[in-house]
C-alpha cells in the first residue's frame, strides 16, 4: 500500500480552492451538496487511513492484543515509516474519535433541550416567545419548529418577517441541518477539512436567503430582513460568539449577495473557468482519495490475513 | 427510541419535566388567586405527590415563571408568566449555556464586527430608496 495510506490525511488539501471560490461562483444549493458529500468522502476515506496506521503501529507496541503474526516484518514493511506514523496514528485517531463524539453529542444535546423547553407549547409549527431578547432559531426535530421571539419580530415589517419566516422554513425543509453536522463532523475527523465547513456554514444561509427570496418574491425585502435582524441582534445577549474575524462577516456578504442579482441555478460550473477547474480538482482529489484509500486497506487487509496463523 | 415514547404514553408518571412544569403553571393560571401547592396538586388530579407539586413550584420560581408568598408555614404561588412565557424563560436557558449553540441551531444571522455594522448600514440605506411599504 506504500505511500497510498497517507494520501487520504493530505488530500482534503485539494477541495481548499471549491471551498474559497463557491460563495462567489456557485448556486448555494450545489455549493452545499457538493463541498459537504467532498467533505465526507475525505473524511471517512481520511479516517479509515488512520484506522489502518493504528493497526499498525499497535500491533509493534509490546502486551497489545492483537496477533503476533501482526508486528512481523513484512506488516511494518507495508507502511513507509511505520515506527513514527504508527505511533503519531494511534492518538491521532483517539482525538478525532473523541472530537467527532463530543460533536455529536453536543449537537443531540442541543436539540433535546430546546425540543423540551418549548415542550408545553401547542402544536403550531411556529413558536413565538416572548421574549425582548431578539432572535430566531429553525429547530429540526420530531416536530420542525421555529422559534422566534416578540424581540426579533418588532423590529421587522411584516414583508420582513415572512422573509424571516421563509427562510427558516427553508432551512427545516432542506434539512440543512443534516449538511451542517456532517461538515462539522468532517472538520473534526482532519482539520484539513474546516475550511469546507465554513464555507458550507455560509452556504446554507445563502441557499435559505435564495429560497426566501423566492418564497416572497423579492430579494431586497430577504436583505433587508437579514440585515436588519443582525442590527437588532447586535449587543443582545442571546447572540454573541463572534466566529471569525474577517475583512466583512457573514451577514454583510449576504446581504449584497442579495442586493446583487440571482445566482445562476446551473448545477456545475463550465469547465474552464477557476471555479470550475477548482471542482474538477476537488472531485480528482476525492476519487483519489476514495481509490487510496480502499487500496490501502485492501492490501492491509490481506497482507494481515496471510501473517495470521489459522 | 420509540419504544421509550411509547412508554411515556402508557405511565403517566414518567411523563417529562417540562410537561409537568406546563400543567402546574396551566392549573396555576386557572386559580382564581394565590394558591397552595395542596391546591394545585388536586386540581392536576391524584397522581402526584404532594412533595413533586412544590418541587415543580419550585422550580418555576427559580425560573422565574411564578412568584410565591409566604402564609404561615407554607406559600401561596401566583401564576406571572403563560405557557410561551415559560418556553422563552425555558429557551434563553438552554441558549444561555450551551457555548456552542450556533454550532447547532441554524441561527438567523451571526453576530456582527464593528466593521461588518457599518458595512451593513451602508448596504440597507443604498437598498431604501426605491422599496419602502412593502
Amino acid at each position: 500500500m506504500g505511500v497510498f495510506v497517507f494520501l487520504p490525511l493530505v488530500l482534503p488539501l485539494t477541495a481548499w480552492p471549491v471551498a474559497r471560490l463557491a460563495e462567489h461562483h456557485l448556486h448555494p444549493r450545489a455549493a452545499t451538496w457538493l463541498l459537504s458529500a467532498v467533505a465526507a468522502v475525505l473524511a471517512v476515506c481520511s479516517t479509515l487511513c488512520l484506522g489502518l496506521l493504528v493497526v499498525v503501529g499497535t500491533a509493534q507496541l509490546p502486551g497489545n492484543p492483537l496477533p503476533d503474526g501482526w508486528s512481523d516484518p513484512e506488516v511494518r514493511a507495508a507502511v513507509p515509516h511505520d515506527e513514527v506514523a504508527g505511533r503519531i496514528a494511534i492518538p491521532a485517531l483517539v482525538a478525532v474519535v473523541a472530537a467527532c463524539t463530543v460533536t455529536a453529542w453536543r449537537h443531540l444535546r442541543v436539540r433535546r433541550r430546546a425540543e423540551r423547553a418549548l415542550g408545553g407549547l401547542a402544536g403550531s409549527s411556529v413558536a413565538v416567545l416572548p421574549d425582548p431578547s431578539p432572535y430566531a432559531y429553525a429547530l429540526p426535530g420530531r416536530r420542525d419548529r421555529i422559534v422566534v421571539t416578540t424581540g426579533m419580530l418588532a423590529g421587522l415589517s411584516s414583508g420582513e418577517r415572512r422573509a424571516l419566516f421563509a427562510h427558516e422554513r427553508a432551512h427545516l425543509d432542506g434539512r440543512h441541518h443534516r449538511f451542517l453536522l456532517t461538515v462539522r463532523l468532517a472538520a473534526r475527523a482532519n482539520p484539513f477539512l474546516r475550511p469546507l465547513r465554513t464555507a458550507v456554514v455560509y452556504s446554507t444561509e445563502r441557499w435559505a436567503d435564495e429560497e426566501a427570496a423566492e418564497a416572497v418574491g423579492s430579494r431586497r425585502t430577504v436583505a433587508r430582513a437579514v440585515g436588519k435582524s443582525a442590527l437588532i441582534s447586535r449587543g443582545s445577549p442571546v447572540v454573541p460568539l463572534a466566529h471569525f474575524a474577517e475583512a466583512a462577516g457573514p451577514v454583510p456578504r449576504r446581504v449584497a449577495a442579495l442586493l446583487g442579482p440571482a445566482p445562476s441555478p446551473r448545477i456545475w460550473p463550465p469547465a474552464f473557468t477557476a471555479v470550475g477547474l477548482a471542482a474538477w480538482g476537488a472531485t480528482a482529489g476525492t476519487t483519489v482519495s476514495a481509490f487510496s484509500s480502499a487500496n490501502a486497506a485492501v492490501t492491509l487487509f490481506f497482507i494481515l490475513h496471510a501473517a495470521t496463523p489459522m | 427510541m420509540t419504544g421509550h415514547r411509547g412508554d411515556d404514553r402508557a405511565a403517566p408518571r414518567r411523563r417529562g419535566q417540562g410537561e409537568l412544569e406546563t400543567q402546574v403553571l396551566a392549573a396555576l393560571r386557572a386559580a382564581p388567586g394565590p394558591a397552595t401547592a395542596g391546591w394545585v396538586r388536586e386540581r392536576i388530579g391524584g397522581d402526584l405527590a404532594y412533595t413533586t407539586v412544590v418541587t415543580i413550584l419550585t422550580r418555576l420560581h427559580v425560573k422565574g415563571a411564578v412568584a410565591r408568598e409566604r402564609s404561615g408555614r407554607s406559600f401561596q404561588w401566583t401564576a406571572v408568566a403563560d405557557e410561551a412565557g415559560l418556553a422563552a424563560l425555558r429557551m434563553r436557558r438552554v441558549l444561555d449555556s450551551e457555548d456552542d449553540r450556533e454550532a447547532v441551531l441554524t441561527s438567523f444571522v451571526s453576530t456582527l464586527s464593528p466593521g461588518d455594522e457599518r458595512l451593513l448600514r451602508a448596504l440597507l440605506e443604498a437598498a431604501e430608496p426605491s422599496e419602502e411599504g412593502d
